[in-house]
């Protein structure tokens, strides 16, 4: 009965927006292939076949080792933190808390904000002496002379995840509080009367059954810590030096600064293969969990 | 060149989605008259455009698209968007101006891609020599015109016309002349015990180090925006490298010379110097060009590295009420006259495949007249210092440095305008290893701008 | 007590007898500690925007530091984004752009996503990892020939030009909740009815799936329609006159450069303008945005 029913000729259904996104998205893709062996600067009209030079050069000079770093530690830290952020702030929010749509509203605000103003913003909060935070811990009496957020080699990168964080983590809470709000009162209940404390219930009841909020999140951030670049772009330029640099950042810049288009888009080709890569990883990894959970 | 076959497969599925747009997007579209108006005054920017023999602009209605970089005026009315617009209209009936404005970053990409894909503007703003989106660059590319029939190139001065040509031919209107330049407290000078101004390097050090003595952070400097760095170092740069060597970078750009000449490492040097004496505000890294700003106009730093582009801010009320100044940083040895960083500012290109390439140098004849309203709406609006014959100096405080400009003609030019672009930005990230503490060597700071020029300057 | 780890073993009932507690002092105050907890982290959330608040609410030329909150009250910088931006152009343009956009995106999104989630086989499998893929792959990078290949179909950059790539960059995501949502949310047996009646593919998927879909849907429309009121990147590149800009492209007229300093009082009023109308988008439909998410996040 089934194959009557769901009929083959449903795969009509799928033409327009395959048609869309096979002329807009995936043939522009393939065109990045092209162009990666070529000296194409973006915007002469004429361009020459070079081979495997940019994919060489790439792979002998500095950019390459340093961006995929950068984007790897931002990529986890923003996934580990971002999540266990978002699952905390769900479960105080999930406890019997007055006003608890009120501040659930409050906490996808920053969402609604252009990254621009957000990075403009947190310029300041980090800014040395008088900014937001070192005026606080003045007032604390805490001394912070070397307090230099976005300019010192071993902070800058994890103040912009954190911006990243807190702009995402509003949308990270709100489904894992979704999930949450899936969890059967009597189970829970139930789990209380077997004398299980906080930690057990979330261990081994809530977070099972937030398999799915996990993964969501997890694939999420994932993707948005690998195409990380507003907050580089926007906050540091990539520096101090090229500390904050990531893939896509490095790109850009190749792209349209240095006006290598080829060189930049052998290293698009390069990281989209390595995006892939941690993506599909991550999901197989995460679906088996899933399952067994 | 693209195969047939695929543009016409191409165009098939074009007009199958269209149908589908049209289709689906009537409900919400419908009542949009902008929608037709769109598509016929649409720039045609295609090789058609070769036939210019048609003279009847007077008559005809054409619509000119034009796209500046910067930002909006703040009150009043905006002369790229407001009045220019206004103006031209009434001079030409005919002829509609539509502009648009975006800061540079994203100005720089939104124009080479529509370029890239002939839809460029009719009028779109260049740069000097070989900076981002250089007029070489477009010139060479075949996207600028040549302007040599232009009406007005006798006002313009001779350097401004040079810095905008390509092989002895100009393809842009310079908008003006910037001074790089220190800003300074007069009152935390006085304050410092400071009566007279520095004349060479060892005074300027000198004058720094009174500062510090008495408290005053000496320099603010926005190291956050990696930028800013070049505003200190092009001005040690035309004290050290060029005065007695002119045309450095026409050596450097025959492959004579190299950026890893001792002379750049000189000027390196002298700019850690600034970092390691502790002239320059702690945590420079961590200020934006916002920050580092507010600090000098509070009153909390003696002085700050700029343009003359930055009066506006740098002269706005902070929390301190104080007496601003101007000086060229005297990079130069005792005895040595100072030499000043200045430089040819942006200005109008006209795209070569525009269809109304007649017209917009009408525009362009009227514009540059030297009487006209739009020329005086010009001249208030233009935030670089005029190269235009007649026109006084804008601001009373550059006054010192302009004289000693038109006097005795020691100036260098900004020098990344003779480099490709990411030769700065390569200076700019490796030196701010410096500012950060690691054990970089200004010798290795040359060596990988050296390298990175190297790399870009084979493409060019 | 060591019983129960599993889930399953939770499950089974017990006696509820000793169970409540009896009432204390300790609770209560692990309850205020809690609320307060609570308050200081919105606080912290809130922080920033209370300076983009109070940032924009001094007139232009007011360069003190914007950690010196509320030391202006005044309208100018928002009378000055108002007028420069052209709001009302402006808005009408986003509302415009951003309707037709989500319009097409709910369309073929959840048309296309009606055989992924039904047809069982390795092909609807591959059309949706397919599509799915395309969420790793950032538009910037694609940006040249994305442009090289709408002018190369003839296609005029106009002011609805963006809404091809606001389409087309909102179909991985929005295929991915649609796909989701039917395979859990939707089961076949509710067409049952209409395919007894003789209704084609076509009708019964309009009439009997896709009212089905609405708590999806508003998820669709705010996650797609929040990215594409706020882009400027896709609109920079096509449209080319002012009088064409939506809000952000008109807001980035106050964004300064390595030359022209950013008025950033003013661009903070045109920030808040812009953002304004999401604001209000938000709180109507915020209710089922949670909603949808999660159903549709049941089974990804």
């Amino acid at each position: 009965m089934k194959s009557t029913v769901m009929k083959k000729t449903m795969y009509f259904f799928a033409v327009p927006a395959l048609l869309f996104y096979l002329t807009f998205w995936i043939f522009p893709i393939t065109k990045l292939f092209q162009y990666s062996v070529t000296d194409y600067n973006g915007f002469a009209q004429t361009f020459n076949y070079i081979g495997f030079d940019n994919y060489r050069a790439l792979f002998n000079g500095g950019t390459l080792g340093n961006s995929i770093s950068n984007t790897l530690v931002y990529t986890v830290v923003s996934v580990v933190a971002g999540n266990l952020i978002g699952l905390a702030l769900a479960l105080l929010l999930n406890m019997k808390i007055r006003g608890k749509g009120f501040y659930r509203s409050i906490s996808y605000i920053p969402t609604l904000f252009s990254a621009i103003v957000v990075g403009f913003i947190w310029s300041y909060v980090y800014m040395p002496d008088s900014g937001m935070i070192a005026t606080f811990l003045d007032k604390l009496g805490i001394p912070n002379d070397n307090l230099n957020f976005l300019g010192s080699y071993s902070s800058a990168l994890y103040s912009i995840i954190f911006v990243e964080i807190w702009k995402n983590v509003g949308t990270t809470m709100i489904i894992f509080l979704a999930g949450l709000q899936t969890v059967p009162n009597d189970l829970l209940e139930a789990g209380r009367i077997d004398g299980c404390g906080g930690w057990k219930l979330l261990r081994y009841v809530k977070l099972p059954l937030l398999a799915t909020s996990i993964t969501i999140n997890t694939t999420l951030s994932l993707i948005n810590g690998l195409k990380a670049f507003d907050f580089p772009f926007i906050m540091t330029n990539g520096g101090p030096g090229t500390s904050t640099n990531t893939l896509i950042y490095s790109i850009y810049k190749m792209a349209f600064t240095e006006q290598m288009f080829g060189k930049a888009s052998a290293l698009g080709i390069i990281s989209f293969i390595l995006i892939i890569a941690v993506t599909a990883v991550s999901v197989l990894l995460m679906n088996r969990k899933e399952v067994s959970a | 060149m693209k195969t047939r076959s695929k543009k016409r497969t191409g165009t098939l599925l074009l007009a199958l989605m269209l149908t589908l747009l049209a289709g689906c997007g009537s409900g919400s579209n419908g009542n949009q008259p902008a929608n037709n108006g769109n598509a016929s005054t649409k720039p045609e920017a295609e090789a058609s455009a070769a036939a210019t023999a048609d003279t009847s602009s007077s008559t005809k209605k054409v619509t000119l698209t034009m796209m500046v970089s910067g930002t909006k005026a703040p009150d009043g009315q905006d002369f790229a968007l407001d009045i220019m617009p206004k103006l031209v209209k009434e001079k030409f009936p005919n002829v509609t101006l539509e502009t648009s404005k975006l800061p540079d970053e994203q100005y720089f990409t939104s124009i080479r891609t529509k370029l890239a894909s002939g839809q460029g503007p009719d009028i779109y703003w260049v740069f000097p020599r070989n900076a981002s989106l250089g007029v070489l660059d477009m010139a060479k590319a075949g996207y600028a015109a040549d302007l040599s029939d232009l009406a007005f190139w006798d006002n313009i001065s001779q350097g401004a016309k040079e810095d905008m040509s390509y092989e002895g031919k100009p393809y842009g209107i310079a908008g003006g002349l910037d001074y790089l330049g220190v800003y300074y407290n007069q009152d935390l000078f006085k304050q410092a015990g400071i009566t007279e101004m520095p004349q060479d390097w060892p005074s300027f050090l000198e004058a720094c180090q009174k500062l510090k003595d008495a408290g005053i952070t000496p320099i603010s400097l926005a190291d956050k925006d990696p930028w800013f760095l070049q505003f200190g170092m092009y001005q040690i740069a035309a004290n050290v490298v060029y005065p007695d060597e002119m045309d450095f970078d026409t050596k450097l750009q025959a492959g004579e010379k190299s950026l890893s000449d001792p002379k750049w490492a000189a000027t390196i040097s002298k700019m850690k110097e600034l970092y390691d004496k502790g002239y320059v505000v702690k945590n420079s890294l961590g200020l934006g060009s916002a920050q580092a700003a507010q600090l000098f106009i509070d009153g909390k730093s003696a002085m700050i590295f700029d343009g003359t582009w930055d009066y506006a801010t740098l002269t706005a009320k902070g929390a301190a009420d104080f007496t601003r100044g101007f000086f060229s940083l005297p990079a130069n040895e005792a005895g040595q006259p100072t030499y000043v960083s200045a430089a040819t500012a942006a200005g109008f290109a006209l795209n070569a495949k525009s269809e109304n390439l007649d017209v917009a140098k009408e525009v362009m004849n009227y514009l540059f007249d030297g009487q006209s309203d739009l020329f005086k709406a010009w001249t208030g609006a233009n935030s670089s210092i005029s190269v235009y014959k007649g026109v006084a100096l804008n601001h009373e405080l550059f006054k010192e440095v302009n004289d000693s400009y038109l006097n005795n003609g020691k100036s260098v030019y900004f020098p990344n305008q003779m480099w490709p672009t990411g030769v700065a930005e390569e200076m700019e990230a490796k030196f701010a290893e410096i500012i950060g503490g690691r054990k970089t060597t200004p010798e290795q700071v040359t060596e990988a701008m050296d390298a990175k020029f190297k790399e870009l300057w084979k493409n060019k | 007590m060591n019983s129960g780890t599993t889930a399953g073993k939770m499950l089974q009932p017990e006696p509820a007898l000793k169970t409540r507690k009896p009432f204390n002092a300790g609770a209560l105050l692990k309850k205020t500690l809690l609320q307060l907890l609570v308050i200081v982290i919105m606080a912290l959330n809130l922080i920033p925007l209370v300076i983009v608040l109070s940032t924009s609410l001094r007139s232009p030329d007011n360069n003190t530091n914007p950690l010196n909150l509320f030391n202006e009250l005044s309208f100018a910088s928002y009378r000055t984004a108002f007028e420069r931006m052209h709001f009302g152009t402006a808005l009408l343009n986003s509302v415009v752009l951003t309707a037709i956009s989500v319009l097409l995106v709910v369309v073929f999104a959840a048309m296309a996503s009606y055989p992924m989630a039904r047809i069982k086989s390795r092909w609807s499998q591959f059309l949706y990892l397919f599509f799915l893929a395309g969420l790793v792959v950032p538009g910037q990078m694609v940006l040249i020939p994305i442009v090289q290949m709408i002018n190369s179909l003839g296609i005029p950059s106009t002011q609805y030009t963006p809404i091809l790539m606001f389409v087309t960059c909102s179909l991985p995501f929005s295929t991915f909740l649609y796909t989701g949502f039917i395979r859990s949310g939707v089961p076949e047996e509710v067409e049952e009815a209409a395919h007894i009646d003789g209704a084609g593919l076509f009708r019964r998927f309009w009439t009997v799936v896709f009212p089905l879909l609405i708590p999806v849907t508003v998820s669709v429309i705010i996650t797609q329609g929040i990215w594409i009121w706020n882009d400027y990147f896709f609109n920079m590149t096509f449209i080319s006159k002012s009088s064409q800009s939506p809000l952000p492209l008109a807001m980035l007229g106050f964004m300064g450069d390595q030359q022209n300093p950013t008025q950033w009082n003013v661009l903070f009023a045109a920030c808040m303008l812009c953002a304004l109308p999401l604001l209000i988008a938000f709180s109507f439909l915020q209710k089922y945005f949670v909603g949808g998410l999660t159903v549709g996040s049941v089974k990804g």
